[in-house]
C-alpha cells in the first residue's frame, strides 16, 4: 500500500496532463458541434423574445443589439475566442445575464441531484447485488432479475410522476416539487431532492445490479478465492476484502460510463419535479433559442464528464494495483 | 408518452389525492365568505419566468403580467374589458376626437415614496413612442402638454383615432419617473419604480420574481398582501400537483383538461373569465387552393365548431362565430350565433368545393406547434372532417420557434394559431388580422379585401356609437364570409387557486389583479 501511495502523485500528474491534453479538444469539439447544430435548427431568438406582433424594424434592432446580424463564422469565432482568452461564455440573449452566472447559479441543485442519485444507486445496487450473488437463482436473485427489468422499461419522467403521486401527494413525505422555498427548514432543500434523485437512481440501478452481480459471481469462482478458502480465511473476510474489491472495478467503470445517463436523467427529472436547475434552464434556453446559454451548459457538462472520468481512472488505479504504471 | 397520457396521469393523481370525498365542491354549504385579512404572501405558479421588465420593449405574457404589477397607466379596464379611470381620476375627449385631457389623482406616489408628476406621463409616453416596441402607441399623437401644478395631461392627435383610449390602457402606456429617477435605464429596469401595487424585491430573470407590497399605493389599504411571489415551474403537471398539495397558492394557467378537477377539487378553486384571445385556423391565401374563397368556405362548412370546441376544451370554451371575441366591444358573436354567416353543413361544403377549381379535392399540410395538445386534437378533427371532401390533410407538428419561423415566411398551407387583442377595442385584432398594408400581411394569410381595408380606416376615425358598431359588424360579416381564417373558439382564461385564496380578479387579457387578494391563515 505504501508503494502505491508513493507512486500516486506521479500518477496524478501524468493523468492530469493526459486529461489536459484531451479536455481542450473535447471542449472545442463540443462547443463547435453545439454551436452549429443549434444554428441549423430553425427559429429566431428575436421572435421568441418579442413575440408574434413585433414589427420587422423592432426585430431587426433587437438582432443587431444581440449581435445576431453578424455573419455566423464571426459569431462562432467571437464565442470561441471569448471562452479561450477570457473564459467568458457571453450573455444570455433572453435575460442579458452572463451565461456563466446563470449556469453556476443552477449547478448546485443539479449536482445535488447527481450526487444524491449516485449515493442512492449505490445504496440500492450493492446490497441487492451482494444478496443476489450470495445465492444464485435464489429468491433475491430472481427478484433482482425481474423487478429491475420493469423499471428499466419505464421512461424516467414516468417513474418521477409515480414517485410524486405515491410519496408526495398521497403519503406527503416529500414536497411535490421545487427546492425548499426561502426561509424553509435547512434540511428542506435536501428533502426535496430525494424523489428526483431516487427517480434517476431507479432508472440507473438495473444495469449496475446485473453487472455487479455477474462480477461478484465471477470473482467468487476465481482461483485466488479458492486459494484463500483453502487457506481457511474466514468467508466473511474473503467476501468483503477480496471479492467485493475485485468486483468494484468494473462497476466503477460502468458507473463512469453511465455518467451521461446520470446527467441526462437529472436534466429530465428536473422538469418533472419543477426544479429550476440546469435541466430546466437548458429546456428553457433551447425553446427560446437562447444560444449562448445552451452552448455554455454543453461546455460545462463536457468539462464535468471529463473530470469525472479522470476521477474514475484515479480510483481504478487505487483499487487495482495492476493498472498503476501500466500506461 | 403523449401529452394526453400525461394528463390522464395527472387526472389520476388528482383523483387519488382528493379521494372519494373530493367530489363535493368545498364552497357549497358554507355560505358566507370569511372576512378579508391583510398580510401574508401569495405564491403564484407560472410556466415561464419574467426575464425583462422594460414596459416599452416587452409584450409576451411572462413579462407583461409582471410589468403590469409595477407600472400603471392613466386608464385601465375591468374584468369585463370596460375602460375605467386609473391613475387619472377623470378624462375628457373633445367633440372632434382630437384632444384628450386627463387629470391625475391627487397625492399619487411611486413605490419609492416620490411624487408622480404630470410631466412623468409625457416622459413615459414619449419613450414608448421612441422605442417603437411591440406594443407602441399607434395613435397619431402630435403633442403632449402637461401641467404639474394642475396635474393635467393634454394630448392632441393629428387626426381622430378612436382606439386611442383603449391603447392607453396597456401596461406599456404605464407611468415611470422622468429620467428614470436619476438612474441609468439599465439600472432602473433591474429594480423598477412605478405606481403599481407591488415593487420588485428579488428577481432571478430565469427563475422566480418576488414582489413586496407598495406601501405608497394609491388605493387605500391595498394591496392586502405583504408580498407576492411569482414561482417559476416549467411543467404544467407539476404546477397543478403543487397547487393541489397546497405548496403554492395559485396557478396562472390550468389546462382545459384539468379545469373540472380544479373546480371540483376539495382544496382548489377555478377562476375563469372571458378573454381577448381566439383560437383560429389560418389559411395561407398565397397557396392556389386556399386563394380560392370557395375552398376556404367549404373547409369552414365542413367543420363542426361547437363539437370541436366541446371536445378539445372540455366544455371550458365557447365556439366562435366571429373574429371579435364577446369580451371586446362591438363583437358580433352573439348576433352571428343566432344567424351565422356560414353553418356547419357537409353537403353545402361539398357544393361549395364543387364551385372551386379544386372540385376533386387536393392535398394540404396543416402546421401546428408541438406541445399543445388542444391544437393537435383540433388538427386531427380537421383532418377527419375534410376527408369526405377529398381534401387529404397531413399534420405537421413542429416546435414553437420553428413554427413561428415557418408561418412568418409564408411557408405553410394552413395552420392553427391564436389571435389575441391587447386592448378592449376591435381595431387591434382587425388591424393585425385583416390589414394587407401592415407588416403581418393580415397575420401572414396575405388576405386582401379593399372593402375591409376601407372599413378598417373608417372604424379608427369614427367616434364610438352605433355608427362605429355598424362598421365593425360589417367587417366581421365580410370576414366570416371570406374566411381568411376560421375562428374556432373563444379561449377562456383559466386560473386555479387553493380554497384559502380570495379576491383575485381575472382580467380579459390573461392577467390577474392582486390588489384585493388575500390568503386565509394556514
Amino acid at each position: 500500500m505504501s508503494a502505491a501511495l508513493r507512486s500516486l502523485p506521479r500518477q496524478v500528474l501524468r493523468q492530469a496532463l493526459r486529461v489536459a491534453g484531451t479536455v481542450l479538444p473535447v471542449m472545442l469539439g463540443v462547443v463547435t458541434a453545439v454551436f452549429f447544430l443549434l444554428r441549423l435548427v430553425p427559429g429566431d431568438p428575436a421572435v421568441m423574445i418579442l413575440g408574434d406582433r413585433a414589427t420587422p424594424q423592432a426585430l431587426a434592432e433587437l438582432r443587431a443589439k444581440l449581435g445576431l446580424d453578424a455573419p455566423l463564422w464571426q459569431q462562432y469565432t467571437d464565442f470561441v475566442s471569448g471562452v479561450l482568452t477570457r473564459g467568458d461564455t457571453g450573455d444570455s440573449l433572453v435575460t442579458g445575464v452572463p451565461t456563466a452566472e446563470l449556469v453556476l447559479s443552477r449547478a448546485p441543485v443539479s449536482l445535488g441531484i447527481v450526487a444524491l442519485a449516485l449515493m442512492l444507486v449505490l445504496a440500492i445496487a450493492v446490497p441487492l447485488a451482494l444478496a443476489a450473488a450470495n445465492r444464485p437463482d435464489g429468491f433475491v436473485d430472481q427478484l433482482v432479475r425481474i423487478v429491475p427489468t420493469i423499471t428499466l422499461g419505464m421512461p424516467l419522467f414516468w417513474i418521477g410522476l409515480l414517485l410524486i403521486i405515491v410519496f408526495a401527494v398521497n403519503l406527503g413525505w416529500f414536497p411535490v416539487g421545487g427546492v425548499g422555498a426561502a426561509g424553509s427548514a435547512p434540511f428542506e432543500p435536501v428533502r426535496s431532492l430525494v424523489l428526483p434523485a431516487l427517480a434517476v437512481a431507479l432508472g440507473m440501478a438495473p444495469p449496475l445490479i446485473r453487472s455487479l452481480r455477474a462480477q461478484l459471481l465471477e470473482v467468487t469462482e476465481a482461483e485466488f478465492v479458492t486459494t484463500l478458502r483453502a487457506a481457511r480465511i474466514p468467508e466473511r473476510q474473503i467476501r468483503w476484502r477480496h471479492v467485493l474489491r475485485g468486483a468494484a472495478l468494473p462497476t466503477l467503470n460502468l458507473l463512469s460510463v453511465n455518467l451521461a445517463y446520470l446527467i441526462g436523467g437529472t436534466l429530465v427529472v428536473e422538469k418533472v419535479f419543477g426544479i429550476n436547475g440546469l435541466g430546466t434552464l437548458l429546456f428553457q434556453s433551447i425553446s427560446t433559442r437562447d444560444f449562448p446559454v445552451v452552448q455554455t451548459i454543453a461546455l460545462y457538462c463536457a468539462i464535468l464528464v471529463v473530470l469525472v472520468t479522470l476521477v474514475a481512472q484515479l480510483l481504478s488505479a487505487l483499487i487495482d494495483p495492476r493498472l498503476r504504471g501500466a500506461r | 408518452m403523449t401529452p394526453n397520457s400525461q394528463r390522464a396521469l395527472v387526472a389520476l393523481a388528482l383523483a387519488a389525492t382528493l379521494g372519494l370525498a373530493g367530489c363535493a365542491p368545498a364552497a357549497q354549504g358554507g355560505g358566507s365568505e370569511p372576512a378579508p385579512t391583510a398580510g401574508g404572501t401569495l405564491t403564484y405558479g407560472r410556466l415561464a419566468s419574467a426575464n425583462d421588465l422594460d414596459l416599452h420593449t416587452q409584450i409576451t405574457a411572462n413579462n407583461a403580467f409582471a410589468i403590469d404589477k409595477i407600472f400603471e397607466s392613466l386608464v385601465s379596464f375591468d374584468e369585463h374589458g370596460k375602460i375605467i379611470d386609473w391613475l387619472a381620476k377623470s378624462h375628457e375627449i373633445s367633440a372632434d376626437g382630437l384632444t384628450y385631457t386627463f387629470t391625475l389623482r391627487e397625492g399619487l406616489k411611486y413605490s419609492d415614496g416620490s411624487d408622480v408628476q404630470a410631466s412623468d406621463v409625457k416622459f413615459s409616453l414619449e419613450r414608448n413612442l421612441a422605442k417603437q416596441g411591440p406594443l407602441t402607441l399607434t395613435a397619431p399623437i402630435s403633442e403632449i402638454v402637461t401641467d404639474d401644478a394642475a396635474g393635467t395631461v393634454v394630448m392632441t392627435l393629428g387626426e381622430a383615432y378612436t382606439p386611442f383610449l383603449s391603447e392607453l390602457t396597456s401596461f406599456s402606456a404605464g407611468v415611470l419617473p422622468t429620467d428614470f429617477g436619476g438612474k441609468t435605464e439599465e439600472d432602473f429596469f433591474k429594480a423598477p419604480v412605478g405606481t403599481g401595487p407591488f415593487a420588485v424585491s428579488e428577481w432571478d430573470p430565469a427563475g422566480d420574481l418576488n414582489f413586496v407590497k407598495n406601501e405608497h399605493y394609491w388605493q387605500d389599504g391595498k394591496p392586502l398582501l405583504d408580498g407576492l411571489d411569482y414561482v417559476f415551474v416549467a411543467d404544467d403537471n407539476q404546477l397543478l400537483q403543487r397547487l393541489n398539495a397546497g405548496q403554492i397558492d395559485a396557478v396562472e394557467q390550468v389546462p382545459a383538461a384539468n379545469a373540472d378537477a380544479v373546480e371540483n377539487g376539495e382544496a382548489t378553486k377555478l377562476l375563469k373569465s372571458d378573454s381577448w384571445a381566439i383560437e383560429q385556423v389560418f389559411f395561407n391565401t398565397q397557396k392556389p387552393e386556399f386563394a380560392d374563397v370557395h375552398v376556404r368556405r367549404a373547409v369552414a362548412q365542413a367543420l363542426d365548431l361547437p363539437g370541436i370546441t366541446q371536445a378539445t376544451t372540455f366544455g371550458t370554451a365557447r365556439a366562435a362565430s366571429s373574429l371579435i371575441p364577446p369580451a371586446i366591444e362591438y363583437s358580433a358573436a352573439d348576433a352571428f350565433d343566432a344567424k351565422p354567416v356560414l353553418t356547419h353543413d357537409v353537403d353545402a361544403a361539398k357544393q361549395e368545393l364543387a364551385k372551386s377549381d379544386f372540385a376533386d379535392g387536393f392535398e394540404a399540410t396543416m402546421l401546428i406547434p408541438s406541445g399543445n395538445s388542444a391544437r393537435a386534437q383540433i388538427a386531427q378533427v380537421v383532418q377527419e372532417s375534410l376527408a369526405p371532401l377529398g381534401i387529404d390533410v397531413q399534420i405537421e407538428s413542429i416546435d414553437l420557434a420553428s413554427f413561428r419561423e415557418r408561418f412568418k415566411a409564408f411557408d405553410y398551407d394552413f395552420m392553427i394559431n391564436s389571435g389575441q387583442s391587447d386592448a378592449p377595442d376591435p381595431n387591434g385584432l382587425v388591424t393585425f388580422q385583416a390589414d394587407p398594408e401592415g407588416f403581418s400581411n393580415s397575420f401572414w394569410t396575405h388576405y386582401t379585401n379593399p372593402e375591409v381595408t376601407k372599413l378598417m380606416h373608417e372604424g379608427r376615425t369614427t367616434a364610438d356609437g352605433p355608427e362605429r358598431e355598424q362598421i365593425y359588424t360589417d367587417i366581421q360579416r365580410i370576414l366570416a364570409g371570406d374566411v381568411p381564417y376560421i375562428p374556432v373558439y373563444y379561449s377562456p382564461n383559466l386560473h386555479g387557486t387553493t380554497a384559502k385564496v380570495h379576491g383575485l380578479e381575472s382580467l380579459p387579457n390573461g392577467s390577474v389583479r392582486f390588489q384585493d387578494a388575500w390568503v386565509e391563515a394556514k
